[in-house]
């Protein structure tokens, strides 16, 4: 068949076939090759971690996935389609100037107005010297409790946003926690702390776009609200429906207090995995 | 609780809900067995050779050749989907995209296993590609059932790295994203490479002039049966699919993809089939009337040894072929389930006998006039490693069903396809 093999002779129809054969071969070869160069480029430019994030977030359900206006009551419904990146969303003003109209009640669980949040359940506090404190929010505080091992980036790491910040083992289950921001981890805490982790953004703070992708005000309300909603139906007794609470607050080590429960479901709903 | 976590959740795509790891290991075991008996049969074959089958020289075409024949018909599934949905564009066939994609991975490797057994010495893979029979058909099936393989280990990567484990390490996501851009480029050149083997494969007997039976005229090297194979396994690959997606909803009682898409397979396995029985039927009032005769055989003469009788020449085209044809183009019959996946049960049942008619019928018919006619049952060991290529089908496609997204809107939200 090839040229010095077993007599080949250069025929049309010899030819005809090499020619076939070998630009299949190299069709082939190329596009896995591409394929690699490309996702080689594509961590060179930094461009990887916003393709997981797209990917990821395209498999959320759409419970996970609603508009932070619809959380404000600013529109009774809306699917994000820009990825939880409101820093490019060219809605976001037209719904931002609407009234929120959320009903607000206590939740039970502390959401300081001087921070922003973001929908993986951490904060973001800002600080005067323009670099961030994030930390585990209240909802997931509660859920986790004590955990038994906390896996953080080290001094001078480069985080990216919606990328994972913490790998927190708790039970058994290992929660990967996505981070708020991008930046630069300037110091890391400890279980003391909280687990807090200072930041040095990688945008400017002064631009008002920075950190526009977190939730605050009565988004955050809205949003807390329908998590405990979900919390209360998955951790509902077996072979019961889904009932209102007569009251009462969260408490802290949910993971403890409940061992039986689906967590993996739990905790994925709860930390946007996919 | 609501529910306890299963062992292997982590495993498992977030919001799909799987049967319990017993449950599943349980039905596992009994195609785990099968599968190791039709190994135990494969290296007897390996390691004492062909005796251990009850081919001969005459009978060099059994029960593995009608297998590779039928799942390679049978998986041409894949291709055509991938063709239908990547060349033409016909975006409502997405939901069963990946599950094509592992039917056609699960026929073409385990027809390539069983013809490794087959053509022995497979240390000796090699020699085809350097030293090929350029005067054998089956040296560009060789050839291009090779590289379609390849092409659907690549189609079948981007659903692997789909795994909810595999998906977190950022390198395997991205590259199957970049993959899964490209993947319309390998769906167009299985589509070539399937085109040529599925072609081929029918030439090959085509070309048998020493078999009458077999035998037939064409169009330039081409003879007729090398287009009728293409046709009846595009006719008959959607069908199949349709099968396997309906045994899998019964199986796991789930509705995994909407009826509209099994119906929109059917009636594209239905025109097919329809045009394919036209063809088929002309081709063998061409072959009883002018071909055979001028090779000094009339047509009464192959259907006089039973059980090779005129029905099952009726099977092939009105029962197996005309009827399924009908049935899954009529609408009042397509919109019934039942009927819908009969209609698809016998296109496949119709290709398989085809299939069958050309390995076995052919072989077992005189044709020197002290010929007899032959019998040839095959060995426990053949059996055996048949029912090892099943079972490794059924194995492969439940560890896919279960760990991989394989139909893409069982989830019952509004969450797209990934990567699409």
């Amino acid at each position: 068949m090839f040229p010095g093999i077993d007599g080949f002779h250069w025929t049309v129809g010899h030819v005809v076939f090499l020619a076939l054969f070998f630009a299949v071969a190299l069709t082939v070869i190329t596009t896995v090759a591409s394929a690699a160069w490309r996702t080689a480029k594509d961590f060179r430019d930094h461009r990887a971690f916003e393709l997981c994030w797209k990917d990821d977030f395209s498999a959320l359900p759409s419970a996970d996935r609603r508009c932070r206006h619809e959380l404000a009551g600013r529109v009774i419904s809306r699917t994000c389609d820009h990825e939880f990146d409101c820093r490019t969303c060219t809605n976001y003003q037209q719904f931002a100037v609407l009234p929120a109209t959320g009903f607000a009640h206590d939740l039970g669980l502390e959401y300081p107005a001087d921070r922003l949040y973001h929908r993986g359940h951490t904060w973001v506090k800002p600080a005067e010297d323009g670099t961030v404190t994030i930390g585990l929010d209240a909802l997931a505080d509660h859920v986790i409790g004590d955990p038994d091992s906390v896996e953080m980036p080290a001094v001078g790491d480069s985080v990216d946003v919606h990328q994972t910040i913490w790998r927190i083992k708790k039970n058994g289950y290992v929660v990967s926690v996505r981070a708020p921001l991008e930046g630069t981890a300037l110091s890391i805490g400890n279980r003391e702390n909280r687990w807090t982790l200072q930041v040095r953004p990688r945008l400017d703070l002064q631009d008002p776009h920075t950190l526009r992708h977190l939730l605050r005000g009565p988004e955050v309300h809205g949003w807390v609200s329908r998590e405990l909603e979900r919390l209360q139906v998955q951790l509902r007794p077996r072979d019961t429906a889904a009932t209102l609470a007569d009251g009462g607050v969260l408490i802290r080590g949910l993971m403890d207090a409940l061992p039986n429960s689906n967590w993996d479901t739990v905790l994925a709903d709860t930390f946007l995995e996919v | 609780m609501v529910s306890t976590a299963l062992p292997d959740s982590r495993w498992i795509a977030r919001g799909e809900e799987r049967t319990s790891l017993p449950r599943f290991l349980f039905w596992l075991a009994p195609w785990a067995v099968l599968l190791a008996l039709g190994v135990y049969a494969a290296g007897l074959c390996l390691y004492y050779g062909l005796n251990q089958t009850n081919m001969d020289n005459r009978f060099a075409f059994g029960l593995w050749i009608f297998l590779d024949l039928g799942i390679i018909a049978l998986g041409a599934g894949a291709f055509f989907t991938g063709f239908l949905v990547y060349i033409l564009k016909r975006a409502e066939l997405r939901p069963i995209l990946n599950a094509s994609v592992v039917v056609g991975f699960i026929c073409y490797s385990g027809a390539v296993a069983i013809l490794g057994i087959d053509v022995g010495q497979p240390l000796r893979f090699w020699f085809t590609f350097w030293h090929p029979n350029t005067h054998s058909m089956l040296t560009e099936v060789t050839f291009c059932i090779s590289c379609y393989l390849t092409v659907l280990c690549l189609e079948y990567i981007p659903i692997l790295l789909r795994n909810r484990q595999l998906r977190k390490l950022p390198s395997f996501l991205v590259f199957e994203h970049q993959l899964h851009k490209l993947v319309p480029v390998l769906a167009a050149v299985g589509t070539l490479l399937s085109f040529f083997h599925q072609g081929s494969l029918g030439g090959l007997y085509g070309v048998l002039r020493g078999r009458p039976f077999a035998f037939r005229q064409g169009f330039f090297i081409w003879p007729s049966t090398f287009f009728l194979f293409i046709l009846s396994a595009i006719a008959t690959g959607p069908s199949f699919l349709m099968l396997i997606t309906a045994t899998a909803e019964k199986v796991t009682g789930k509705k995994l993809v909407p009826y509209d898409v099994l119906r929109r397979l059917g009636f594209i396995s239905g025109v097919l089939l329809g045009i394919y029985v036209a063809a088929k039927s002309i081709d063998t009032l061409i072959w009883l009337n002018f071909t055979s005769p001028s090779e000094g055989f009339a047509g009464w003469q192959y259907y006089m040894y039973k059980p090779f009788g005129t029905p099952i020449l009726f099977a092939e085209i009105v029962l197996f072929g005309l009827l399924p044809a009908f049935l899954l183009t009529f609408r009042r019959t397509a919109a019934h389930r039942g009927w819908l996946l009969a209609a698809a049960f016998l296109a496949c049942a119709g290709v398989l006998m085809n299939r069958f008619v050309l390995t076995v019928q052919t072989l077992a018919l005189p044709t020197l006039p002290f010929d007899e006619f032959l019998q040839y049952t095959p060995s426990w060991q053949e059996v055996a490693s048949f029912g090892g290529v099943i079972a490794y089908g059924v194995i492969i496609f439940s560890l896919s069903y279960r760990y991989l997204p394989l139909f893409a809107h069982s989830k019952g939200d509004d969450a797209h396809v990934p990567g699409h």
